[in-house]
């Protein structure tokens, strides 16, 4: 059977398996364990011991714990990242067998965070490098040692490039004369106007 | 299959019946224990002090252990074996049998240890992926040219090395079609046969 919160692709295995263990815990809460998922979804510190205390009642052992933040994890990110409307997810839930309050109050904080969720995700969606700062300068060169009079104006560049997987900076200087910044400076704004089309 | 014991390993498994039967148990104890984490010269000492014997005899006889238990281990000799190997010893009854005792009860582990030494390849760890469409370049506007950009995540002795690819979907495709061809492989009778026999 095809779920959308899945990708239109069955249920992993061990989801199912776990949603028995989610229905232990009463549903206010797993509403509370929740956010405290969304929270560590949404790159800010997850209080594991009130997640601890919070299961303590439905008497878990510390790998149902853990396997309940797992599943809690994969059901919220993987229906922001399907775009799964909150009713949606709370039937596909109850066909997997998650009582029905259960999956309602899970519903409600998925909603809430829902863009939030998304916006995050795109963040850390694949990319290569990044541009951070610019710097220029404009000199004037007055005279060289093959010319006397040179009087011409000059650009310095330097790009500040962020590469992603370990968090350098690597600076790329250049310098070009007036009439090579003329040529870069129309065709990064032709490619400007093109991008601007598509917003 | 025996055990051939040098004169070196020999001698220094000589320390084991002045010990007695009590300190062989601790020996024993520091040599797992070594096998696990590594050397640690300090708890020698301090089991020197305790049973009255110098330092370095105490080290000798933890690593002579050590190596006997490896060796036997790694060559998942029989209980007769092992007995007969230690026999040449020259050990009373009461001491070769703590250390059958001990062989048996950690070679398992100790198996589990030595398994994790072999040299590994990178190994497969995470796959990122993008999907883009190339709308124009600097030489060519109206353009579509949708590309997959992937970032493969290895694993290599703890090294983590990421390789970023690009490809176009027919390429891609391609790809899926060899690695499931790969997959089904193991479907043949060839492949079928010889996992039977290996179990």
């Amino acid at each position: 059977q095809r779920f959308r919160f899945c990708g239109d692709l069955d249920c992993p295995d061990w989801v199912l398996a776990e949603i028995s263990t989610l229905a232990k815990i009463s549903s206010v809460k797993l509403k509370l364990i929740c956010a405290q998922v969304l929270r560590d979804l949404l790159g800010e510190p997850m209080e594991y011991e009130k997640i601890l205390k919070l299961t303590s009642d439905a008497k878990l052992e510390s790998g149902d714990v853990k396997a309940t933040i797992a599943v809690l994890g994969f059901i919220l990110s993987s229906a922001a990242k399907h775009n799964v409307d909150s009713e949606s997810l709370s039937s596909e839930l109850q066909q997997l067998g998650l009582p029905k309050e259960h999956a309602s109050g899970l519903c409600r904080s998925y909603e809430e965070k829902q863009s939030s969720l998304q916006d995050s995700l795109r963040a850390c969606s694949l990319r290569l490098s990044q541009l951070g700062l610019v710097r220029w300068r404009v000199d004037y060169t007055l005279s060289s040692s093959e010319l006397q009079e040179v009087n011409e104006p000059l650009v310095h560049l330097t790009f500040n490039v962020q590469n992603r997987e370990c968090g350098r900076t690597t600076a790329v200087s250049m310098t070009l004369s007036a009439d090579k910044f003329r040529v870069l400076l129309a065709e990064l704004k032709q490619a400007q106007t093109l991008m601007n089309t598509l917003l | 299959m025996l055990l051939v014991l040098s004169a070196d390993h020999r001698a220094h498994l000589g320390c084991l019946p002045r010990a007695g039967g009590a300190a062989v148990g601790e020996l024993g104890r520091l040599a797992l224990e070594q096998l696990r984490r590594g050397a640690a010269p300090r708890a020698c000492e301090a089991a020197a002090r305790k049973l009255n014997i110098d330092v370095d005899t105490i080290q000798h006889g933890v690593e002579g252990l050590t190596y006997l238990l490896t060796e036997s281990s790694k060559l998942m000799i029989s209980e007769i074996d092992f007995q007969d190997s230690i026999h040449v010893l020259g050990f009373s009854d009461e001491l070769n049998k703590s250390l059958l005792q001990l062989y048996l009860d950690n070679r398992k582990e100790i198996r589990t240890i030595l398994g994790e030494l072999a040299p590994r390849l990178p190994s497969y760890h995470s796959l990122e992926w993008r999907l883009d469409v190339q709308l124009a370049s600097r030489s060519l506007r109206q353009q579509i040219k949708p590309a997959v950009t992937m970032k493969l995540h290895l694993n290599q002795n703890e090294d983590q090395t990421a390789q970023v690819l690009q490809t176009d979907p027919a390429t891609l495709l391609h790809l899926i079609q060899q690695l499931e061809q790969a997959l089904g492989e193991m479907k043949t009778n060839h492949c079928r046969r010889i996992v039977r026999n290996m179990k």
